[in-house]
């Protein structure tokens, strides 16, 4: 006889069967877009990805100094670790930059992982997961760079490519908007950028020939304001850079897969853009390929595109210039520094985006030279179809997207540099939509690597010191008013050296390598250094030499004793 | 591999070859539309063969799926679910039927499974599959392209 079936009720979030308290103070409530336009004026908060809209990633905390910062121990750790079958399963790195308002931290992980944690105690306020397709085309690992935060909200960019706004209080969604197309190979890793009333975010998949763009759309409501195409359409301004027939415009990259920085007064957002596509088949695409690896101003309003310059014109080296053009003044003059992945150190103009000066940053650079002005002479190169061609820097480039910084009191850059090279043998592909279009088979060179982090003066382009790693450095770096650059080893180590001298005064091993952006605060006058951990990611591309190194999944957080 | 293949070759069922089930097996079902809004299905556990059935619930968009759990095994397991906003869980004794809504994005597809002991390596690992496209103020302006 059939009997009844046991009532098994209704699934309940996992959150639920955790020791997590569900709700986190509302400081994020007052949190307004003057707040973080003086972000620096807060230094016990960490408002904003790169810290404030300049992106120097220097904070005026100085608790923490050359005198003790030796002495430092770690306060707590926060653990994610990895569930059931996700996309990426084995590339899943911790690539975050905590967000911290008024001692609560807002932290995303991969996966569609986000946490409210208590930045005194690690303890976890409150979680958002937000399912990904197993099947998302990711070029280099299921990893997220971030969140924004304001007026209430977190806002979160999800690997299918949606941009999610998340009440800080209850970690519940308020609204979702999908920003990019995940059947043409698109997907999302930028931490979102609050700027007036907008949060901004850029589509990631360069590496599958889509057509790069970024997005603002409002805080309040998530209505679409603008988006700016990165690739001209023919015809548009640019277009002439593209072959006058054919497609390639349609496919050619141009990403703007990390978060830009924002001069107020200029009105003026700053990105870096994508490899153009196919990556090495320049043969397709004949032209300079704008805006592809390139310094893009764009009127924040608008979503207009005021200025550029081009690094690498017709890129055949995969040299993303996606990295962060860090906005300083100096002498009375406007600029942005930028690190590009082709090796060399660009000091330019923001208000023109005209090169002031141009210096290499890596020992070996062979792919071409540039001058002065930045005008580029391509020397080694795929060309002929199944040539094998070697080059330095390899496409993961001198330094990857993690960030450096730059100090107002020494006046420094501080680099974090990688120096190995690859080979690329050209073979050409159809295009197709989702599948990886790269023209090429690369493979990066594994034992004859290097790497340090450099200190260097902007006016002059010249390096001041330089600290030799074990291997390529590929963290991002943090420098602080205790004239402390902070920043992490692919073996684990957590560093932190004299801003003036580069001598190394702290290192704690975390465990798993470091391929993050760490940021500072203080509670009730203590001040932490946070710093998220999980090896993984593209490490095939820019350090095969640790591929079978410890994931790993932990932030810590350390403070000088009480 | 075919169903035909795997059934041949023992892979399709416990202690066969291997000594679980190959995961991705189990029949193919379809989500049906409600009139309230939302689309509805029912995945059941049968007797001793740690699948979900139907293995691959085809789901015709993204939105919110009202899906039906029983588990006619005896044994207990539970499902794993993934949902927007955080992972759902159930837990399913002998002869037990539940009930969980989950939100799901489209297109593309999602693994759930049951995470106690090693059922998911038994078998007990079920996808959830999100037709159609994302909605045209997200896709690229571009001519339609080519695919595979």
């Amino acid at each position: 006889m059939a009997t009844e079936y046991v009532d098994a009720g209704h699934a309940v979030g996992y959150m639920t069967l955790s020791a997590s308290v569900g709700t986190a103070p509302p400081v994020a409530k007052d949190l307004t877009y003057e707040r973080i336009l003086n972000a620096r004026d807060e230094p016990q908060n960490w408002l904003t990805y790169y810290g404030a809209y300049d992106g120097q990633r220097y904070s005026p905390l100085d608790q923490i100094n050359t005198s003790n910062v030796g002495k430092l121990k770690p306060e707590w750790v926060f653990q994610a670790g990895s569930m059931g079958l996700h996309s990426g399963k084995s590339t899943y790195a911790w690539e975050a930059s905590p967000i911290v308002v008024d001692g609560i931290m807002y932290l995303s992980g991969w996966d569609g992982q986000l946490w409210a944690v208590d930045a005194r105690t690690g303890n976890e306020l409150w979680r958002y997961k937000h399912a990904s397709p197993f099947d998302v085309s990711l070029c280099c690992g299921n990893v997220n760079r971030g969140v924004a935060v304001a007026e209430g909200k977190v806002f979160m960019a999800t690997l299918n490519a949606h941009v999610v706004a998340i009440d800080a209080e209850s970690g519940k969604k308020i609204w979702d908007q999908p920003f990019g197309d995940v059947r043409a190979g698109e997907s999302a890793t930028v931490a979102p950028l609050v700027v007036k009333d907008m949060v901004i975010v850029g589509s990631s998949g360069g590496e599958f020939g889509v057509r790069g763009h970024t997005d603002a759309f409002k805080l309040e409501t998530g209505e679409r304001v603008w988006r700016c195409y990165m690739v001209p359409k023919p015809g548009e301004p640019g277009s002439e850079t593209w072959p006058d027939d054919g497609e390639a415009w349609a496919r050619g990259g141009a990403n703007c897969w990390i978060t830009p920085t924002y001069d107020p007064e200029l009105n003026l957002l700053y990105y870096g853009t994508g490899n153009p596509c196919p990556d090495f088949d320049g043969e397709v695409r004949p032209g300079d390929n704008l805006f592809t690896d390139c310094g893009v101003a764009v009127d924040a309003d608008t979503g207009q595109i005021k200025a550029h310059f081009q690094y690498t014109p017709h890129d055949l080296w995969d040299y993303d210039s996606t990295m962060e053009h860090i906005l300083f003044d100096l002498d009375g003059q406007k600029l942005a520094a930028h690190f590009d992945k082709n090796g060399f150190l660009y000091i330019l103009d923001r208000t023109t985006m005209e090169p002031v000066r141009v210096a290499p940053f890596v020992d070996r650079i062979d792919w071409g030279e540039v001058d002065e002005k930045g005008n580029v002479t391509p020397k080694l190169y795929p060309d002929k179809e199944g040539d094998p061609v070697h080059f330095w820097p390899g496409p993961a480039g001198a330094k990857e997207w993690t960030h450096a910084c730059y100090s107002p009191r020494t006046e420094l850059l501080y680099v974090p540099v990688q120096d190995l090279g690859a080979t690329a043998t050209r073979r050409r592909r159809e295009f197709k939509e989702s599948i990886p279009y790269w023209g090429a088979g690369v493979a990066v060179d594994g034992a004859d690597q290097s790497g340090y982090v450099s200190a260097y003066d902007p006016r002059t382009g010249q390096e001041r010191w330089r600290w030799t790693a074990q291997l390529c450095m590929c963290s991002s770096l943090l420098c602080t008013a205790g004239d402390v650059v902070f920043g992490g080893e692919p073996t684990g180590e957590f560093n932190a050296w004299d801003a003036n001298s580069g001598e190394l005064l702290f290192q704690f091993q975390c465990g798993t390598g470091h391929h993050s952006s760490p940021s500072t605060y203080s509670i009730d006058g203590r001040q932490y250094v946070v710093a998220p951990t999980g090896w993984g990611g593209w490490a095939e591309g820019f350090l095969p030499a640790m591929l079978g190194s410890s994931h790993g999944s932990a932030v810590f957080a350390f403070a000088l004793p009480e | 591999m075919s169903d035909t293949a795997a059934v041949e070759a023992a892979l399709d069922k416990q202690n066969g070859v291997t000594l679980g089930r190959v995961l991705g097996r189990g029949k193919l079902g379809h989500a049906t539309d409600g009139p309230d809004g939302k689309m509805h299905a029912t995945v059941r556990i049968p007797e001793d063969e740690l699948v979900y059935e139907p293995g691959v619930l085809i789901l015709p968009h993204g939105g919110v799926l009202e899906l039906e759990l029983i588990n006619d095994d005896k044994n207990t397991h539970c499902a794993v679910l993934p949902n927007n906003g955080d992972t759902q869980f159930l837990w399913m004794v002998n002869h037990s039927r539940g009930t969980a809504t989950l939100e799901l994005d489209g297109p593309g597809y999602y693994w759930y499974s049951s995470t106690t002991g090693n059922d998911e390596g038994r078998g007990l690992t079920g996808a959830i599959v999100v037709s159609g496209d994302v909605p045209s103020e997200a896709r690229l302006d571009r001519p339609q392209q080519p695919r595979p």
